[in-house]
C-alpha cells in the first residue's frame, strides 16, 4: 500500500512545502552556502598559514594568520547559525501546517475513508509530517554542500587544472553511484517506519482498552503481544541499520579512494616542482573537505527516502477519498422524508419527520436502528430510494449546511474540552443560562453544583465521570446546540430507571416549539411515552405508526418496547 | 517536581535514566565488547590516514622518490580501507547494540504501563502514557542511530588526541586549550536545554492528548459540524509545541556558537604552537600539517557532538520520561503457587472508599455474598455502585475496610491470583485490534477454536460471528470490520466465560447495546452468571430482578437489601423504583 503510493500527490505535497516556506528556506540555503564556502577556506587557510608562517617562521605573518582565522570562523559561525535559525523555523512551521492539513483532512466534510488505525492516523500527524518537513533541511542541504563542493573546486582548478577537472568529474559520478543505492535503502526504511507504526498503534490500541483488558486480566497476554510487535519493528529496524551501514561503507571508502588519488597526484606534481609545498597541503586540505559535502550529499540522499516515505503517507491521507460526497446545495429546515429506503436491515421503509413533532422510532433489530441513524445523518445513502430535507435529496446538499439543521448525536460518548462548559459548547456562544437549562433538562446539572460551576475540569476525556454522566453530557450537549432537527440514538441506556423519566420530561420541554423536530430511536419505554408519534418498524418494513399507548396493543411493539 | 502538572507521570532523574540505560545495554555483553573493538579500530584507522598525508608532505619537501612516494599512498588507500569497512561494521554493530537495549526498555515500559495502578494512570490521562509508549519511544528509537554517531565520533576524538600526542605532546597539550571552552559553555547551557526540552516534551504530549482525542471521536466532531472548533484546538496546542521547539532551538544556536569558536581557538593554538616548534626545529613542517589535518579532521567528529547534543538531549528526556514509567511500582505478580479455581464466595466488612481528595463515595459497606449467589446493586448514578463493584472485583483497593474472595483476603491475592478468581466487565468496551480469535484470546490465550466458538455460542454471538466475512478471523477494531457496541458486549462476556473465573463482576453490562439489544444481552450476561458468584450494576431492572438478591445504594451506602420480591413487598426504595420501571 505504501510501496505503490501515487506519485503525484507526494510531488505535489513536497512542492507545495518548498513553495510555503521559500523565503526561509532560501535563506538557509543562501547561509548555509556561506557556511560551507568558509569551511572549504579553512583547509586553503591552513595551508597558506603553514606556507607563509610556520614555514617561514615569521611573527608578523603568523599575527595575522590569527585574524584571519578569527575572521573566518566568525563568517562560518554566523553563516550556520543563521541558516540554522531560518531553517528550524521553516521546519517547524511547514510541520505545523501538515499537521493542520492532515488534521482538516480527517475532520472535514463526512471524513475520510481510510484503513489506518486511530494509532497510525497519530503516527502520522506527528511524526510523518515532522519527517516530511525535514526534506526542507535536505534541499538546503545539498544546495550548499554543492557551492562548498563549486568553491573547492573553482580552487582547485587554479592551482591544477588536471586535478580540478578530475574533482568535476568524479564527484558527480561518486554521488550517482551512491544515488544508485537509495532504493536499496528506501525499501528498508519504508518497511522500518511501517513495523514502528504498527508497534505503536498496538501499544495505543492496549493502552485505550486498558480498563476492559484489566478486568479479564489480558495484562499478561497484552505485555507478551506488544513485545512481538516490538521485536517484529526491532528486526526491520536492523535490517535497515544494516542497509545504512553497508551504505555508510562504502560512501567512506569512495571518498577516501578520492583524498588518496588527489593526494598521490598532488604529492607526484609537487615533486616535479608543478606547484608549490603550501599548494599541495592546501590540495591535500580541500581533498579532505572534499568528502564532507560529498557524504553530506550522499547523507541527504539517505534521508531523502525516509522523508519522501513519510511525505507520501501523509499525502495518502491528505489524497483519502470521502465515504459519501458532499452536494453544494444549500440546507433549508423543513420536513425530513425517508422515502421507500432500501439499506442493511430496511426493506423499503418511509417516514417522514415533520418540523415541531417529537417522533420516536422503533426497531427490533439493532441494524435497522443503525440503517435509519445513519441515513438521518447522511452519513451513507441508501441502496434504493431517498432521503431528502424539505424535498431536497440529501446526497445534493452541502454536508456543513446540512449539519447546521440535523445532528444525529452518535451513541458512542465522545466528548472534547477540559472544563464542563467547554465540553458542552460545539460552536455556537451560549449564555450560561442555556447551557444550564440544557444540563437540567439532561439531569446532569448536579455536575455544576460544585464550586467551579460550569468551569469544573474534567480530566481526559471526561474518565473521571461515569458511564451515565457522560451518556447524559452527551444529550445535554446536543439539546444546547439546538438544531432544527435532532436525531437520539438510546440517549438513555446507562441512566436509571427514575433518572430516565425525568430525561424523558426534561427532553420533551426542551424541544418544544414548531421549530424544532426530534427524533428518539429507542426501545425506552419512558422516552416513547412522551412522543407524539411513533414508528414501529418490524421485518425492515414499517408495522405501525401512532401513539406508544394505542401500539402497546399490539404484540410485537409490546414485547421490544415492555421488559 | 516543579511542573504545575503534578497529576502527571514520574520522569526519572538524569542519574536514574543513565543507570537504568547502562542496564539495559550491558544486556548484552557481547554486542558491547565488538562494538567498542569496532569502533576503536575505525578510528585508528581513520587517524592513521592524515598522519600518513603528513609523511607524503614530509617526503614531498625531502624531495623523495616516486616509488616511496606510491608506497604511502598506496598505505594511505589501505587505511581509507580499513577506515571504510571498520567505519560501516562498526556503525551496524554500535546501532543494534543501542536499539536491542532500545526494544528491551519499550517493552518494559509497556508492561509497566499495563499494569500500573489504575487510579495513577487515570490522572495522568491516557494522552500522556499514549504519549510516552509512541512518540517517545519512536523518538528514543530514532535516536538510537544518533546516539551511535556520538559514541563513535567520541571515540574518535579520544584516538585523535593520542595521533595529537604521537606527534608532539605540546600539540595535544594545545589541542586541549578547547576542553575548558567547551566545558563552560556545556555548563551554562546543560541545566538550560533541560528545561527548554522538558517543556518541549510536554508541549508534545499535550498536542498529542489533542490529535488522539480529535481522531478517536471523529464521528462526534462531524455530527455537530465542529470541525473548526476542534481543529482550532488542535492548531493551538500545535502552535505550543512549534513555539517551544523554536524556543528550544534558540537555547542551542547560542551553545552552537560557542562550539564554533572553540574550534577556532583549538586551531589557532595548535598552529601557534607549529609554528614555534617549528622555528625551534622541534618538528617538522608535516609534522604540524598532519596536526592542523588532524584537529581538522575531528571538526566533523566534534561538529556531530554538538550538533546532535540538541536531539541527545531532547532524547534524554523522552528517555527519562519513560525510564520515568519503569519506575512507577507495579503490583509483582507472585510466584508462589495459584488458587485453584474453587467456587468462592465475597465478604466485605467496613468498606469505606474515597478518590484522592473527593468526597467520600462508599460508607461503611458490610455484605456477605455466598457461593454460587447473584447480588445485583441498583441505585441513582452517583451512588457509588460503580465504585463498590470495582473494589469487591479488585479493581482497586479500597481506602479502608476489608474483603475477602473465597476466604482469603484480597490483598493477599497476587494479579494472576486475582484474575483467576474474580473476572470484571467494566463500563468500558473496547474492541482490540486484530482478529476476532485474537481479541477473545487476550482473555485465554491458549483456548482453542472450539473454546472460542463455545464461548462465543454462550453469549449468542455465534450467529453474528459466523456471518463475518472471515468468521473468527476477520479483523477487527479502529479502521477494520465495524463491530457494534452490543456485539462487544457480547465479546466483553464471551472473555469473561473464556476466563472462566468463579466470581464476575458485570457493570452495566447493557449500558452500551441500545435498548433493542438490551435484552439480549441480558440472556448473555445471565448466562455468564450461571454457575457463578456474581455482582451486577444494574440499570435495566429486570436485570436485578433476576438476581438472587439486589443490594439498593444511595449516596454510598447500601440502604435495603434482600430478595427482589421481599423487597417489593416491602414498599420501600426499590419497589419505588420498580414501580417506575414498570410504568
Amino acid at each position: 500500500m505504501t510501496d505503490s503510493p501515487a506519485p503525484a500527490p507526494t510531488g505535489r505535497l513536497i512542492g507545495g512545502m518548498f513553495r510555503r516556506q521559500r523565503r526561509d528556506t532560501a535563506l538557509c540555503a543562501g547561509f548555509w552556502s556561506l557556511h560551507q564556502v568558509c569551511e572549504a577556506l579553512v583547509p586553503v587557510a591552513i595551508g597558506v598559514v603553514i606556507d607563509q608562517a610556520v614555514g617561514t617562521g615569521s611573527t608578523t605573518a603568523m599575527a595575522w594568520s590569527v585574524l584571519g582565522i578569527f575572521a573566518l570562523f566568525v563568517a562560518l559561525t554566523m553563516g550556520w547559525r543563521f541558516g540554522f535559525w531560518f531553517l528550524s523555523k521553516a521546519v517547524v512551521q511547514e510541520s505545523h501546517s501538515l499537521r493542520m492539513q492532515v488534521v482538516r483532512r480527517v475532520l472535514t466534510g463526512r471524513g475520510i475513508r481510510t484503513n489506518r488505525q486511530n494509532g497510525e492516523l497519530l503516527s502520522i500527524a506527528t511524526s510523518d509530517t515532522q519527517a516530511a518537513a525535514e526534506m526542507l533541511e535536505l534541499g538546503s542541504r545539498m544546495v550548499s554542500a554543492l557551492i562548498g563542493l563549486t568553491v573547492a573546486t573553482v580552487v582547485l582548478l587554479r592551482i591544477d587544472w588536471s586535478l580540478g577537472l578530475g574533482l568535476v568529474v568524479g564527484v558527480p559520478l561518486l554521488v550517482l553511484g551512491l544515488n544508485a543505492l537509495g532504493p536499496v535503502v528506501e525499501r528498508h526504511t519504508s518497511a522500518q517506519q511501517q513495523a514502528i507504526g504498527r508497534a505503536a498503534a498496538t501499544a495505543s490500541d492496549l493502552l485505550r482498552g486498558l480498563r476492559p483488558l484489566r478486568g479479564f486480566g489480558g495484562v499478561d497476554e497484552a505485555a507478551r503481544r506488544y513485545r512481538a510487535a516490538s521485536r517484529t519493528s526491532l528486526r526491520a529496524n536492523l535490517g535497515a541499520v544494516r542497509a545504512g551501514a553497508t551504505f555508510v561503507g562504502v560512501s567512506t571508502f569512495t571518498t577516501g579512494l578520492l583524498v588518496t588519488v588527489v593526494a598521490a597526484l598532488a604529492g607526484w606534481f609537487a615533486l616535479q616542482g608543478r606547484i608549490t609545498v603550501g599548494e599541495l597541503i592546501t590540495i591535500v586540505g580541500l581533498a579532505t573537505f572534499i568528502s564532507d559535502p560529498v557524504l553530506n550529499l550522499a547523507d541527504c540522499v539517505f534521508r531523502l527516502a525516509t522523508a519522501r516515505a513519510s511525505a507520501a503517507r501523509v499525502a495518502e491521507v491528505l489524497a483519502a477519498p470521502e465515504p459519501a460526497p458532499s452536494g453544494g446545495a444549500a440546507a433549508r429546515p423543513g420536513a425530513l422524508v425517508l422515502d421507500d429506503v432500501h439499506a442493511p436491515g430496511l426493506d423499503g421503509v418511509s417516514l417522514t419527520v415533520r418540523p415541531g413533532e417529537l417522533l420516536g422510532v422503533v426497531t427490533e433489530q439493532t441494524v435497522t436502528a443503525d440503517g435509519i441513524t445513519e441515513l438521518l445523518a447522511g452519513g451513507r445513502h441508501p441502496d434504493r430510494g431517498e432521503v431528502t430535507l424539505a424535498d431536497t435529496p440529501v446526497r445534493d446538499l452541502d454536508v456543513a449546511a446540512l449539519r447546521r439543521i440535523v445532528l444525529v448525536e452518535p451513541h458512542a460518548v465522545d466528548l472534547f474540552g477540559a472544563t464542563l462548559r467547554e465540553v458542552l459548547h460545539t460552536g455556537d456562544d451560549h449564555d450560561d443560562a442555556a447551557v444550564r437549562r440544557s444540563i437540567a433538562a439532561a439531569c446532569v446539572d448536579v455536575l455544576a453544583d460544585g464550586d467551579e460551576g460550569l468551569d469544573r475540569e474534567l480530566l481526559d476525556r471526561g474518565l473521571d465521570l461515569s458511564g451515565g454522566q457522560r451518556q447524559r453530557l452527551a444529550l445535554a450537549r446536543a439539546l444546547l446546540a439546538d438544531r432544527p432537527i435532532t436525531v437520539l440514538r438510546d440517549p438513555t441506556t446507562a441512566v436509571d430507571a427514575v433518572t430516565e423519566h425525568a430525561i424523558a420530561e426534561g427532553v420533551r420541554e426542551h424541544r418544544t416549539g414548531d421549530a424544532r423536530a426530534t427524533v428518539l430511536v429507542t426501545t425506552s419505554a419512558p422516552l416513547l411515552d412522551r412522543c407524539d408519534r411513533v414508528v414501529f418498524v418490524h421485518a425492515g418494513r414499517v408495522a405501525a405508526v401512532g401513539r406508544h399507548r394505542d401500539l402497546l396493543a399490539r404484540s410485537a411493539y409490546a414485547e421490544v418496547v415492555l421488559r | 517536581m516543579s511542573d504545575p502538572t503534578s497529576t502527571i507521570l514520574p520522569v526519572a532523574t538524569g542519574r536514574a535514566t543513565l543507570v537504568s540505560f547502562w542496564r539495559s545495554l550491558r544486556r548484552h555483553p557481547m554486542l558491547g565488547w565488538a562494538s567498542v573493538a569496532a569502533s576503536l579500530a575505525a578510528s585508528a584507522a581513520a587517524v592513521v590516514v592524515p598522519l600518513l598525508l603528513g609523511r607524503l608532505v614530509d617526503l614531498v619537501v625531502a624531495a623523495g622518490t616516486t616509488r616511496s612516494l606510491l608506497l604511502t599512498s598506496a598505505w594511505i588507500l589501505g587505511a581509507g580501507f580499513a577506515a571504510a569497512v571498520l567505519t560501516g561494521a562498526s556503525r551496524w554493530l554500535v546501532t543494534e547494540w543501542g536499539m536491542r537495549a532500545c526494544a528491551d526498555l519499550r517493552e518494559e515500559v509497556l508492561d509497566h504501563a499495563l499494569r500500573m495502578d489504575s487510579a495513577r494512570l487515570e490522572n495522568a490521562g491516557s494522552g500522556d502514557v499514549a504519549a510516552r509508549v509512541t512518540e517517545d519511544v519512536e523518538q528514543v528509537t530514532d535516536s538510537i542511530r544518533l546516539a551511535a554517531g556520538v559514541f563513535i565520533a567520541l571515540v574518535t576524538v579520544v584516538v585523535t588526541v593520542a595521533g595529537f600526542a604521537a606527534l608532539d605532546w605540546r600539540i595535544a597539550v594545545a589541542f586541549l586549550v578547547i576542553v575548558p571552552v567547551y566545558a563552560l559553555s556545556l555548563r551554562r547551557f546543560t541545566p538550560r536545554a533541560k528545561r527548554l526540552y522538558a517543556a518541549e516534551r510536554q508541549a508534545a504530549a499535550v498536542r498529542t492528548q489533542h490529535l488522539l482525542t480529535t481522531f478517536g471521536g471523529v464521528r462526534t466532531v462531524h455530527a455537530y459540524g465542529m470541525q473548526q472548533r476542534q481543529s482550532q484546538r488542535v492548531e493551538r496546542a500545535s502552535r505550543d509545541a512549534a513555539d517551544a521547539r523554536l524556543r528550544a532551538v534558540r537555547g542551542f544556536l547560542w551553545f552552537a556558537n560557542m562550539m564554533n569558536y572553540a574550534e577556532a581557538i583549538g586551531l589557532t593554538a595548535v598552529l601557534f604552537t607549529g609554528f614555534l616548534l617549528v622555528r625551534s626545529g622541534d618538528s617538522s613542517v608535516g609534522e604540524v600539517t598532519a596536526a592542523a589535518l588532524l584537529f581538522h579532521r575531528l571538526f566533523g567528529p566534534l561538529g556531530m557532538l554538538l550538533m546532535s547534543f540538541n536531539d541527545i538531549q531532547s532524547a534524554g528526556a523522552a528517555l527519562a520520561r519513560l525510564v520515568g514509567v519503569t519506575e512507577v511500582d507495579v503490583p509483582a505478580g507472585r510466584a508462589g503457587e495459584l488458587a485453584t479455581r474453587a467456587p468462592a464466595g465475597i465478604t466485605a466488612k467496613s468498606v469505606w472508599h474515597r478518590y484522592a481528595d473527593g468526597p467520600t463515595v462508599v460508607h461503611d459497606v458490610t455484605i456477605e455474598i455466598a457461593e454460587g449467589e447473584s447480588l445485583a446493586i441498583v441505585g441513582e448514578s452517583g451512588a457509588g455502585k460503580t465504585t463498590l463493584a470495582a473494589i469487591l472485583g479488585g479493581v482497586f483497593p479500597a481506602a479502608d475496610g476489608a474483603v475477602w474472595l473465597g476466604g482469603r483476603l484480597i490483598g493477599d491475592l497476587g494479579p494472576d491470583d486475582l484474575r483467576r478468581t474474580v473476572g470484571v466487565v467494566t463500563q468500558e468496551v473496547h474492541v482490540f485490534a486484530g482478529t476476532l480469535a485474537d481479541d477473545l484470546r487476550l482473555a485465554a490465550p491458549h483456548a482453542t477454536d472450539e473454546q472460542l466458538h463455545a464461548a462465543l455460542r454462550l453469549v449468542d454471538a455465534d450467529g453474528w460471528v459466523a456471518a463475518l466475512p472471515a468468521g473468527l478471523a476477520t479483523r477487527v477494531g479502529d479502521g477494520e470490520h465495524p463491530i457494534t457496541p452490543g456485539q462487544a458486549q457480547q465479546l466483553a462476556l464471551a472473555r469473561i466465560a473464556l476466563l472462566d473465573p468463579p466470581i464476575v463482576v458485570l457493570d452495566e453490562a447493557s449500558a452500551e447495546a441500545g435498548s433493542a439489544g438490551a435484552h439480549q444481552l441480558e440472556l448473555a450476561s445471565q448466562a455468564v452468571i450461571r454457575g457463578r458468584t456474581a455482582i451486577v450494576v444494574a440499570h435495566r431492572l429486570t436485570q436485578a430482578h433476576a438476581c438472587d438478591r439486589v443490594a439498593v445504594m444511595s449516596r454510598g451506602r447500601i440502604v435495603e437489601l434482600g430478595r427482589p420480591d421481599d423487597l417489593v413487598e416491602a414498599g420501600g426504595r426499590y419497589a419505588e423504583l420498580w414501580a417506575a420501571w414498570r410504568r
